[in-house]
């Protein structure tokens, strides 16, 4: 079970990467992911089905993501909607474009050869996946890691965190913001052309409920390795979407139904953006409580509760005070 | 803002002052390119700038903010923020930012400001001090030596003794780099004692431009006086 979550999880981890991108480095949930999911899933299948090779059609597949993320850069920035509206367009708009590429709501790959059978036939399929997944994901990490040692990168960076001051220093913020949604949009892109190829077929509604798949392995990811170090955040992502599929496994194992993963997967975006909030108060109702015994003053509890208010918690959410 | 004409020479330092909401700030932003003109002509080194981006107009200006905040970027490091403020680099480049060599110069330059920064180069900039923050975003706005320095009343937000500090530290550097500098400030004292021009600004028109010995002579309440009017 725990094997299988490791390869499905290192096929979902690009999404993971490129949600991170947007909301962690841009500071902006975006709504794309629902679309360029499923636009990277139809792009690759039917590249496949015209006789492309897996790599090629893969390669098309995010390609066809950076466009999907271009067109919501653009709509942020040059016509100034706030971000949210510019994913829920986009998002909407993809859904028909979906369609057109194709044709129909589902279609089946045939006898196409995938990513995994260009390894030993012999292995098993979960070590196929597993390999598959290590590869791809190694690639993106690896680029990712580049692009954030080079100036570029640290442009981008300064541009999601502070950008009145990347734009008194001379960066073109709105162009920064446009490549950011372009390379995350094709990471997820490019999950999706994975996603495809194991199930083995591309559906018009396997884009729902993904930004929530995203956000949530995000913050797990974050619980379980957390750092400044670029590759530690990233290697987290890859940690964060393998402990969701794990725990979604464990759901489904436990006789969950299939239609009920969505709420599941919604509830644990809850649980998980909750648990930090309710930690932060714990903490500070012991501190104050043990910092009270020192200085003998137990019996002032009504003290203790007004502070315990004032004390405000910092969730996962909402970033430290910049 | 009306019929506001301001020619800023070479190796000025203009201190601007007037009541809230004179038009001191709309006519910094003006000039920043955080607000566009609606009418008018800019020029920045001979370069006309009216319709330009804040990204583009940084190609000869630099600012520092009211807000610590504001100047400096919380997530990332003193070096990378340093790193930003090499504008020659490029924003876009591919290359590698962070090389050995460098850290020893930013050291350097963060000894000068005397805040106890030179060894906190991998600090990320949220853990430093207002005050901290605010003499790192002063070095950052001075380190590319801009055409034009804007001070948006860069003290104003700092307690007594640490705005004192950085008003002494703008002070030297602007002397040492002889840089071009227009400040904003709503401390009468620090008009006076600061640059060589001083400009006040008033209902949206600038009321009174002197300088040099006109300008050391002027008295507090005769300045006092004026505003009143």
């Amino acid at each position: 079970m725990l094997i299988t979550s490791i390869g499905q999880g290192l096929l979902w981890a690009p999404l993971v990467i490129g949600v991170f991108l947007t909301f962690r480095i841009l500071d902006i949930p975006d709504l794309t992911t629902e679309g360029s999911f499923p636009l990277g899933a139809a792009v690759t299948v039917s590249a496949m089905l015209s006789g492309q090779s897996a790599v090629v059609a893969s390669l098309l597949g995010f390609l066809a993501g950076c466009v999907a993320g271009w067109v919501t850069g653009i709509l942020d920035t040059k016509l100034h909607m706030p971000s949210l509206l510019a994913g829920i367009l986009t998002m909407t708009g993809l859904y028909s474009i979906n369609m057109h590429v194709m044709g129909k709501s589902n279609v089946p790959l045939l006898t196409q050869k995938v990513l995994t059978n260009y390894l030993p036939a012999t292995w098993s399929s979960d070590l196929q996946t597993i390999v598959v997944g290590l590869v791809v994901t190694g690639v993106v990490i690896a680029l990712l890691i580049w692009l954030f040692k080079t100036r570029l990168g640290l442009s981008l960076m300064a541009t999601g965190d502070n950008p009145a001051m990347s734009a008194a220093n001379g960066i073109y913020t709105d162009r920064m913001v446009i490549l950011g949604y372009m390379v995350s949009n094709g990471c997820i892109a490019l999950s999706g052309a994975l996603i495809a190829q194991s199930n083995g077929y591309a559906d018009i509604g396997m884009g729902i409920g993904t930004i929530v798949i995203g956000l949530a392995s995000v913050l797990v990811g974050e619980i379980f390795l957390h750092g400044r170090q670029m590759w530690v955040r990233l290697s987290g992502m890859v940690v964060g979407a393998i402990i969701y599929r794990f725990l979604l496994t464990v759901a489904m194992g436990l006789g969950f139904p299939v239609d009920d993963l969505k709420i599941l997967s919604a509830i644990i975006l809850v649980v998980v953006i909750c648990l930090p909030i309710l930690r932060t108060k714990v903490k500070t109702r012991q501190q104050l409580k043990r910092y009270l015994k020192q200085i003998g003053a137990d019996e002032h509890e009504s003290t203790t509760s007004s502070l315990k208010r004032q004390a405000s918690p910092e969730g996962l959410l909402s970033r430290d005070g910049k | 803002m009306k019929d506001v004409s301001l020619t800023i020479e070479p190796g000025d330092f203009v201190a601007v002052i007037g009541n809230n909401g004179a038009g001191k700030s709309t006519l910094l932003n003006t000039i920043a390119g955080t607000l566009p003109a609606d009418a008018g002509q800019l020029t920045l080194a001979g370069h006309d700038v009216t319709r330009k981006s804040v990204a583009y107009r940084a190609k000869w200006l630099s600012r520092v903010f009211q807000d610590p905040k504001l100047g400096t970027a919380g997530e990332l490091s003193v070096s990378q923020n340093l790193t930003l403020a090499q504008r020659h680099t490029g924003s876009m480049s591919l290359r590698r930012y962070r090389q050995a060599s460098q850290d020893a110069t930013y050291r350097e330059l963060l000894k000068s400001l005397n805040m106890g920064l030179e060894d906190r180069l991998t600090t990320q900039v949220k853990y430093l001090s207002g005050g901290q923050r605010q003499a790192l975003s002063l070095l950052m706005a001075t380190l590319s030596q801009p055409d034009l320095l804007l001070l948006d009343e860069h003290t104003a937000a700092l307690d007594p003794q640490t705005s004192r500090q950085v008003m002494a530290l703008t002070q030297t550097i602007v002397e040492t780099h002889q840089l071009t500098t227009m400040m904003i400030t709503h401390k009468m004292s620090d008009a006076l004692a600061y640059g060589n021009r001083l400009v006040m600004v008033q209902d949206g028109q600038i009321k009174l431009d002197v300088r040099g010995a006109a300008k050391a002579n002027l008295q507090q309440d005769k300045l006092m006086a004026l505003f009143a009017e």
